[in-house]
């Protein structure tokens, strides 16, 4: 059936071009974002990352994370503290981190497969309960719930890292190559593996799809791409806490991913910036952004039975 | 922490201490866990928002107690009432709403009901802590060395009678049993005539409940916060985990273990990573229990 193999092509080439345009508009943009607004653009492109680094797990693979917020802030202290010991080795400590959280998120992913999703849901929101309790209770290594100031910048190819604009294109370096990942791996065999897991997980192990590897890979992915982003971030302020990384971050990211779709590379990402720039001026909300969260998310998640039922009427 | 040089009189008192205060909080993650394994049972749901039934439970009982002088027996009736209520509320607002999703979505969902009810928390009742009155003053009993304080006698009473009315109206009526089919074999238990949307919210309602009775034993332990919730929800999840989701009394008894075992994680080890080794057990525990998922069982 040569139809099918084309269809594919144009869907991967069609995501890549709009993943290209989402890149370029922002690398264009970027020079013209006033500096004060741009250290906002890059906590939202933070809160990016890690929705994509989700998507790997849940717009691929089906499987729900909420370790994300805890993988990103195991990335910033494990870069910090190797960059105090080995302020020069940036690219092996980067390398490091996201060889670890691969391997943090693979293993936790692969025995846990066979249980199902929910239990995998609550396993990550216990992980990001133990980072939150162990970065607030190791204080003499982490500084505790006070944070850490961060004094060593990245250096990369021999040049320290430093300022928004800087941060701004790593940042926007690393989404897009986080989103060319993303795009391969979905139209790759293994992507298409993966999405067989993700709609129907017995048909797919009864076609010979070894679940718990293929899942467990993009489960992985995911985690180190959220660790990277952190381990950037780190020295971008100065100073890191464990209230950065948090569950807040977590339920940030799950929120933002289904509002945009997961599985879809470019919505998501755009959810972000558009919704994150808007709440940011909204001070109005004060303490009922935790509600107005909640409703966000609910909301996103009921809007396609409503339509559906809306249809059939 | 007891070292080399401890008497046997010390190392009774450390001992006596961590069975007190584990069974205080160690009935709460029960009953918590009971909850739990009463949702999943019937629908294979895990409630994410199992830890707000307790929180909103505790909270809505305090302003009642600021408006109000409560005895014994008309606090138990407003707990039963107001969780019976919450846990209706909370299955009318998730599963109910979307019955025909997959179990992930709704899974979801019950995230998005924890992030309302948490944000309702901080709305009405605000973020400090709020000390809910004993409701149930129970007399502290010495048996021998053991002591039980006052908080641990409420707290084990309030669950061991909640487990054994929740065992006998799951044995011995219609609807209970109605759950227990539905939990069995939801297609079969359609075929006798039950419906089983009408038990599934049965079972978030008696959560509901049990989630009241929770909050009303560790409201006077700990106090109530408005992010209190999502941690002794995840504690009641480690139980029923350990328990293994089958049978009540074991679940309970997972509940107890956990309680035990943190205590003697605080007097033995550390306070502070009490949480952090607790979480490890429950990633330990469900890295190696041998279950198959939930697709397979359905």
């Amino acid at each position: 059936m040569p139809a099918q193999p084309q269809a594919i092509k144009r869907a991967a080439s069609l995501g890549l071009k709009h993943c290209a345009l989402l890149v370029l508009t922002l690398a264009v943009l970027g020079p013209f974002v006033p500096d004060y607004e741009l250290l906002g653009l890059n906590q939202h492109l933070l809160l990016a990352l890690n929705v994509l680094a989700l998507n790997f797990c849940l717009g691929l693979g089906g499987q729900a994370s909420l370790a994300q917020g805890a993988f990103c802030g195991l990335g910033a202290y494990f870069s910090v503290l190797a960059h105090q010991a080995w302020p020069e080795a940036s690219p092996l400590i980067l390398a490091c981190v996201a060889l670890s959280a691969w391997g943090i998120g693979f293993g936790l992913s692969y025995p846990m497969e066979k249980l199902g999703e929910g239990f995998l849901a609550m396993a990550t929101l216990g992980l990001s309960l133990i980072f939150t309790n162990l970065a607030v209770s190791l204080s003499s290594i982490t500084g505790g719930p006070d944070g850490m100031l961060v004094t060593t910048p990245l250096s990369i190819l021999g040049l320290n890292l430093r300022g928004d604009i800087a941060h701004y294109y790593v940042f926007l370096a690393l989404l897009a190559g986080g989103l060319y990942l993303f795009l391969a791996l979905r139209h790759s065999r293994l992507g298409r593996a993966l999405l067989a897991c993700k709609s129907d997980p017995m048909a797919a192990a009864a076609c010979g799809i070894r679940r718990p590897a293929v899942r467990s890979l993009s489960f992985g992915l995911g985690a180190a791409l959220s660790a990277l982003a952190g381990a950037v971030y780190a020295p971008y302020g100065g100073f890191i806490s464990p209230g950065e990384f948090d569950l807040e971050l977590s339920l940030k990211t799950l929120l933002y991913l289904v509002i945009g779709g997961p599985g879809n590379p470019v919505r998501p990402i755009l959810a972000v910036l558009g919704l994150e720039s808007l709440l940011s001026h909204a001070h109005f909300l004060g303490d009922t952004r935790t509600l107005f969260h909640g409703l966000l998310l609910g909301a996103a998640l009921l809007a396609p039975v409503a339509w559906k039922r809306l249809r059939k009427k | 922490m007891p070292g080399p040089n401890h008497t046997p009189a010390v190392l009774l008192l450390y001992f006596a201490q961590i069975i007190n205060s584990g069974l205080a909080l160690g009935s709460v993650y029960g009953l918590m866990a009971i909850g739990f394994a009463l949702i999943y049972n019937s629908s294979r749901l895990i409630n994410f928002a199992q830890g707000e039934l307790l929180l909103l439970g505790g909270l809505g009982l305090f302003s009642l107690t600021q408006a109000m002088e409560l005895n014994p027996f008309l606090a138990l009736a407003a707990a039963s009432i107001w969780g019976f209520l919450l846990g209706h509320f909370l299955y009318a607002t998730t599963l109910g709403l979307a019955m025909s999703q997959s179990p992930l979505r709704q899974l979801m969902l019950t995230v998005a009901a924890s992030l309302v009810w948490q944000g309702l928390a901080i709305l009405v009742w605000g973020k400090k802590p709020l000390l809910l009155a004993q409701l149930l003053p129970m007399p502290e009993v010495r048996l021998g060395s053991l002591y039980f304080g006052r908080d641990t006698v409420t707290a084990m009473v309030l669950a061991l009678a909640s487990g054994a009315a929740l065992s006998f109206f799951l044995r011995h009526t219609r609807r209970g049993r109605a759950i227990r089919a539905v939990s069995m074999n939801p297609l079969a238990a359609r075929l006798q005539g039950i419906n089983p949307k009408a038990s599934h919210a049965l079972a978030f309602a008696l959560a509901g409940v049990l989630a009241c009775m929770a909050g009303m034993a560790v409201g006077p332990q700990t106090m109530l916060r408005y992010d209190m919730g999502l941690g002794l929800g995840l504690k009641g999840f480690v139980a029923a985990t350990i328990g293994g989701y089958s049978s009540l009394s074991r679940v309970f008894l997972g509940g107890l273990g956990l309680g035990l075992l943190e205590a003697a994680l605080v007097l033995l080890v550390s306070a502070e990573l009490k949480e952090a080794l607790s979480f490890s057990l429950l990633i330990g525990l469900m890295l190696l229990m041998p279950m198959t998922s939930h697709e397979e069982r359905a």
